[in-house]
């Protein structure tokens, strides 16, 4: 039995969306500390790790958690004990168990929302925190909220090379997000009974049709948006843009898209000032450019140069169509999660569905995903819960 | 072979070697345009990449500051050379990351090389020497390793400053840390100082070797002997920070902290930049041929002692690129001298860094 399984799903969401709020005011104590000690963490400036606290909170509210819950599962109740369901048997969705989180180094938050479902699902949950002790803070809050988050809802800082960890073959469910070589070492340290959900290392891809290049003001407010889709988190987040195709043939150029584009960074770097991995690793994007501009004069195929993942730099590209950008996703084997889309011409967004993405957003939306969309192109809930059927 | 190209080419060198030779080049601008005029109507991937930058022989750069730096990853890219790559005499190849290829760096001349070479290390390393030293490579040799810059450059130091006896104790991706020991202990027994050249990454490994020996600190070293250490840990499972591993290296073979000398390079310069001395923070100097400046993300020059990407212009490279842009972090001052930031996870490095990736010592 959980800490939480006594509890109603509703109080759940509730205390969980009461807690939020309370950490959407930028001056709450725990969040004012935190931010702090974020932007230590990740070298992001205070800017930009405001603006994904808010987006993390403001996205956190109870009718969202609820659409989620009640999307995956039928409804909410279903997490409380058995139901009727049309056409299909009586069920209860039962908590899978303990569930370990374990958080990635750059993002922020992230591992907080699936900690926040397997919350939703009654499990007890253990988060491997970060530095910044994000997700232990917000723990505490959700304890002043509701007492039974004590024993469910913990969050702790260990390192893999520590003498004392906790032994991951104990928990019924594994979440861990970072690169493919450590989620391989984690999965294959799991026994076959643990579900394993892995998070991995993704890029994320943008479309420019020529239709919508076809003023100057639409071409600067696309631009706008990928700008912003660049900057933030230094371009280290899956859903940052990497990589920029625009058709030709558009009523604004390609060099008058270029200046657009270069205008725009500017604008962004100034709402969302560099962090430290921008000044860190500014001889490689210094070179990056340079080399970019060596291949442009050597008449080098654009699509033959795989994406430069440095900070606040993206691979501009243009095609004749849809299928070269198809062509460069495969050619460079990249695994993508989101793809910011001008418009919604059919042959892009097959593309783009085709290429792998797991989410389509327009530009300027591609950090900001929804919490009522699924995560990486899994359920939020369903993984955290283990089905019993009454058949009679 | 063109005979206008083979006289310019000859007297440019001859300009060259005789600054190296006085450690003095006199109109730094000048030579340097030279260089790169010839450079633009010989070098045919440079040239293209110089006229997509607004320059040309019409429009040529007015000092040496303003010559567009190639960048180095180019070199992977095309020949950047002014003569036939065929007739290299002097080939090297960077060792690349894990994933890519590395680049290439053709030399028409060993002499230039070899010129730059020699006199920025008996500057730098060899100093007041009272004696010729004993090389010992960390490093594997020139035969098994033909493409190393960094195996020739120490290949060519212990031929010409060495007492005879070099020794290469990485084969393969094999240290041997038993041979390393036993001449070692022979150079003791006899006095003769010894210079140990390798990179970071294996200087890291012997030390493990050392200490799982139980032999730290237990072999100091004779009178006279230094230390020259270069290259990072990109790439690597693990990274000792530089001054740890200066410290390190200083308490296991009892040597002052001004012994040990930082050496940087690339695959792509033909001169070498050295520690000034062994206080820290550590500048690096390089001879008066070799010059630099920092610039920021859009490549615009930054003013002296701010930190950007490094540029440097080296007049030894008269048949490739004088100017590269590297991906190296650092601040060039006014002196000329410069500060490198964070190379140790930075940019790819030149030589044998990455073969060493995988040491393993010989037990």
């Amino acid at each position: 039995m959980t800490a939480l399984s006594k509890l109603p799903a509703s109080k759940i969401t509730g205390a969980i969306s009461d807690a939020a709020e309370r950490w959407r005011d930028a001056d709450f104590p725990s969040r004012v500390r935190a931010t702090q000690r974020i932007a230590e963490r990740t070298g992001y400036s205070l800017p930009v790790v405001e603006y994904a606290l808010d987006r993390l909170f403001f996205s956190i509210d109870r009718a969202s958690l609820e659409a989620v819950i009640a999307g995956e599962l039928g409804e909410v109740e279903i997490l409380d004990g058995f139901r009727k369901r049309a056409d299909r048997t009586e069920a209860w969705a039962r908590p899978i168990g303990n569930v370990c989180v374990i958080s990635s180094r750059t993002t922020i938050g992230v591992a907080l929302l699936a900690a926040l479902f397997a919350l939703c699902a009654k499990c007890d949950v253990l988060v491997k925190d970060r530095e910044d002790s994000l997700i232990a803070s917000f723990f505490e809050t959700l304890r002043e909220e509701l007492a039974e988050f004590e024993r469910g809802a913990r969050a702790e800082l260990w390192r893999s090379t520590d003498d004392e960890t906790p032994a991951l073959d104990s928990f019924d469910a594994v979440v861990a997000f970072g690169r493919t070589e450590t989620l391989a070492a984690i999965r294959n340290a799991l026994p076959p009974e643990t579900h394993f959900i892995g998070f991995g290392a993704r890029a994320s891809a943008g479309y420019i049709s020529r239709e919508s290049l076809c003023t100057a003001e639409a071409a600067a407010e696309i631009a706008r948006g990928a700008a912003r889709d660049i900057v933030l988190y230094e371009t280290e987040g899956c859903l940052s843009l990497h990589v920029l195709f625009f058709e030709e043939g558009g009523a604004v150029s390609a060099a008058a898209l270029s200046e657009t584009l270069r205008t725009e960074l500017e604008r962004a770097d100034v709402e969302f000032p560099r962090g430290e991995p921008a000044h860190e690793r500014l001889a490689e994007v210094a070179h990056a450019r340079a080399l970019g501009a060596f291949r442009k004069s050597g008449s080098q195929d654009a699509l033959a140069e795989p994406p430069p993942f440095l900070p606040r730099l993206a691979h501009a590209i243009p095609v004749a169509n849809p299928a070269d950008a198809l062509e460069y996703v495969r050619r460079h084997g990249l695994a993508l999660e989101g793809f910011a889309v001008s418009d919604n011409r059919p042959d892009i967004i097959g593309m783009a569905v085709s290429a792998g993405a797991v989410r389509l957003a327009r530009f300027g939306e591609l950090q900001n995903p929804p919490l009522t969309g699924e995560h990486g192109g899994r359920p939020r809930i369903a993984e955290f819960v283990r089905w019993t059927d009454k058949t009679f | 072979m063109n005979e206008a190209y083979r006289v310019e080419a000859d007297a440019l060198d001859a300009d060259i070697l005789a600054a190296i030779a006085a450690q003095n080049v006199r109109d730094f601008d000048d030579l340097a345009l030279r260089i790169f005029a010839h450079q633009l109507r010989n070098n045919e991937p440079y040239a293209r990449y110089c006229a997509s930058l607004g320059i040309s022989r019409a429009r040529m750069p007015r000092s040496w500051e303003t010559i567009p730096p190639v960048p180095a990853g180019a070199f992977k890219e095309a020949a950047l050379c002014t003569f036939d790559p065929a007739r290299a005499e002097l080939i090297f190849q960077t060792s690349g990351t894990t994933t890519g290829a590395g680049g290439i760096h053709y030399m028409e001349s060993a002499r230039l090389y070899d010129a730059s070479l020699l006199a920025g290390f008996d500057d730098a390393v060899l100093g007041d020497a009272h004696q010729p030293l004993r090389y010992a490579m960390l490093l594997p040799s020139v035969e098994g390793k033909p493409r190393s810059s960094l195996s020739y450059m120490m290949a060519r130091v212990a031929n010409t400053f060495g007492d005879g006896r070099p020794s290469w104790y990485v084969d393969g991706d094999e240290l041997d840390t038993q041979g390393f020991i036993e001449d070692l202990c022979e150079s003791r027994a006899s006095g003769i100082p010894l210079c140990i050249a390798g990179t970071a990454f294996a200087f890291v490994n012997l030390l493990d070797e050392l200490a799982r020996r139980g032999m730290q600190p237990a072999l100091p070293l004779p009178s006279g002997s230094r230390i020259m250490e270069t290259g990072g840990f990109k790439g690597r499972t693990r990274v000792v920070e530089r001054i740890d591993l200066y410290k390190q290296l200083a308490d296991a073979f009892s040597l002052p902290p001004h012994d040990i000398i930082g050496e940087y390079g690339m695959t792509e310069l033909a001169t070498q930049y050295y520690d000034r001395s062994g206080e820290e923070p550590r500048a690096k100097v390089g001879p008066p041929w070799l010059r630099s400046y920092a610039v920021d993300e859009s490549g615009k020059q930054l003013p002296s002692g701010i930190v950007g990407a490094l540029v440097h212009v080296d007049l030894a490279n008269r048949s490739s690129c004088a100017a590269v842009q590297t991906e190296d972090l650092g601040a060039v001052f006014e002196d000329g001298s410069l500060v490198l930031i964070g190379r140790e996870r930075g940019a790819e490095l030149r030589g044998c860094s990455l073969d060493a990736e995988s040491l393993r010592a010989v037990s």
